[in-house]
């Protein structure tokens, strides 16, 4: 157990998804001490209430708020954004995109709009180079064992 | 089959179109029609799907190319093949490739081929976020949404219209039909309960080939904080339900029955080692 700890505080360092950023509860929701639903509450947040987003550990996430700093159920939270405007998550690569026209030129790398899916003429020989990264069913079982990757039992859930 | 040939030879003598014919071409007509209502029951072939797949990923890759990057290109089809072997048609010739593109974004082909762009890997924080990614891909391909949307789009039955002609790439109208209701598909997107289906499978399959179940609901909350105004994420937004909605569909299936897992941490410095390479 102590082990498991230590790996599960190893892995918070290196998660720092979505860090940050805004969340509000979508129903009352415990902060907990520890992302663990035995851990002790140390205050209940009522719905609508806004956190800040500190990191993500599996379903759980670290929040700061008003009402106090701790664990909740990442699946409480949604995030949606309320700011305008391109933010300048497309930066370099859009180049090729001439203006406010949204022409792409020639030798510019062409987008991903729905236009250019309906216009881009096929490309088989960037196809053809597929193969050489496809990798074999022993390769990825190889690559599972070297990552500590262990295969679960598992029937889907049903929709609800 | 009898029955059917029956039933459409009474059929044909009902109509008066028939006027004129003699009873060996009503037996013949009726026969060949007889053949395509059968044909119709017969789902498409793993070689067509394959084939039709190779064309709309030719396609995909007309508008975006692959990434240089060979150890990012490496490292997602490990990922994915991986992952791939948790379900239900480990055989298929799974193939992953990373597009040149900032927007943030995933495509999935019949048969197997399946994309991520450069963009989305680069907002992802772990391999059980990657892998939650690639296994909603993959269930597109299992569940054949793209080729049910394709034939629907063209009003088109590969199975029955082909009658056991080879699908040529080059010479077939058929194929060319296919790939352009393909094009018509990728922008406009899926049916929502596709996505859904693919939301909701895809964390059973990532959990399956020992990854965070909570990879996918991740990048969900990643997407529903990003700016839905962003122009890297108008595609994705346009063909898919909102993210918040995914979320909430999640939230509700999800209840306390993945509490027990987690990926090893070993994931997460190879992860961070190959997505550092990207430029």
């Amino acid at each position: 157990m102590k082990k498991v700890m230590v790996l599960l505080l190893l892995s918070c360092i290196t998660l720092p998804a979505w860090a940050d950023s805004i969340g509000y509860t979508v129903r009352a929701t415990d902060i907990k001490q520890k992302p663990f639903s035995d851990a002790s509450t140390l205050a209940t947040l009522p719905e609508k209430s806004s956190v800040t987003i500190v990191q993500r550990m599996g379903g759980w996430v670290r929040i700061s708020s008003g009402k106090g700093n701790g664990w909740v159920k990442m699946l409480n939270l949604r995030s949606s954004s309320t700011r305008k405007g391109d933010s300048g998550l497309q930066s370099l690569f859009n180049v090729g995109r001439s203006g406010s026209s949204g022409i792409t030129v020639a030798t510019g790398v062409r987008g991903l709009s729905s236009e250019d899916l309906q216009n881009a003429p096929a490309n088989p020989a960037e196809y053809a180079k597929l193969a050489q990264f496809a990798v074999k069913a022993n390769q990825a079982q190889q690559f599972a064992k070297k990552g500590k990757l262990q295969s679960q039992t598992l029937d889907f859930i049903p929709a609800q | 089959m009898r029955h059917y040939k029956i039933m459409l030879i009474a059929a044909s003598l009902s109509l008066s179109g028939c006027a004129g014919m003699d009873a060996q071409q009503l037996i013949k007509m009726g026969g060949n029609m007889a053949d395509k209502v059968v044909a119709a029951n017969k789902p498409v072939s793993e070689a067509e799907e394959i084939q039709i797949g190779h064309g709309i990923a030719a396609n995909l890759l007309g508008a975006a190319p692959l990434s240089t990057n060979q150890r990012a290109q490496s490292y997602v089809n490990n990922v994915g093949r991986w992952v791939s072997l948790h379900t239900d048609r480990p055989n298929l010739p799974w193939q992953f490739g990373v597009l040149e593109s900032a927007d943030l974004n995933a495509f999935a082909t019949p048969g197997g081929t399946i994309f991520i762009t450069k963009g989305l890997l680069q907002h992802l924080h772990t391999e059980s976020e990657l892998a939650g990614v690639l296994a909603h891909e993959m269930v597109h391909v299992l569940s054949k949404h793209h080729l049910a949307a394709l034939q629907k789009a063209a009003n088109l039955n590969i199975a029955s219209d082909l009658a056991g002609q080879a699908l040529n790439a080059q010479n077939n109208p058929l194929m060319d039909k296919a790939l352009q209701a393909g094009k018509e598909v990728y922008a406009r997107g899926l049916d929502k309960d596709d996505e859904f289906e693919a939301d909701r499978k895809g964390i059973v399959i990532a959990t399956r080939a020992g990854y965070d179940p909570f990879g996918l609901p991740a990048v969900l909350q990643m997407l529903d904080s990003a700016n839905a105004q962003d122009s890297s994420l108008a595609l994705m937004f346009k063909t898919h339900p909102a993210p918040a909605a995914r979320l909430s569909l999640l939230d509700k299936i999800m209840a306390n029955n993945f509490d027990g897992y987690s990926a090893p941490t070993q994931t997460d410095a190879r992860f961070n080692a190959a997505i550092a390479t990207l430029k």
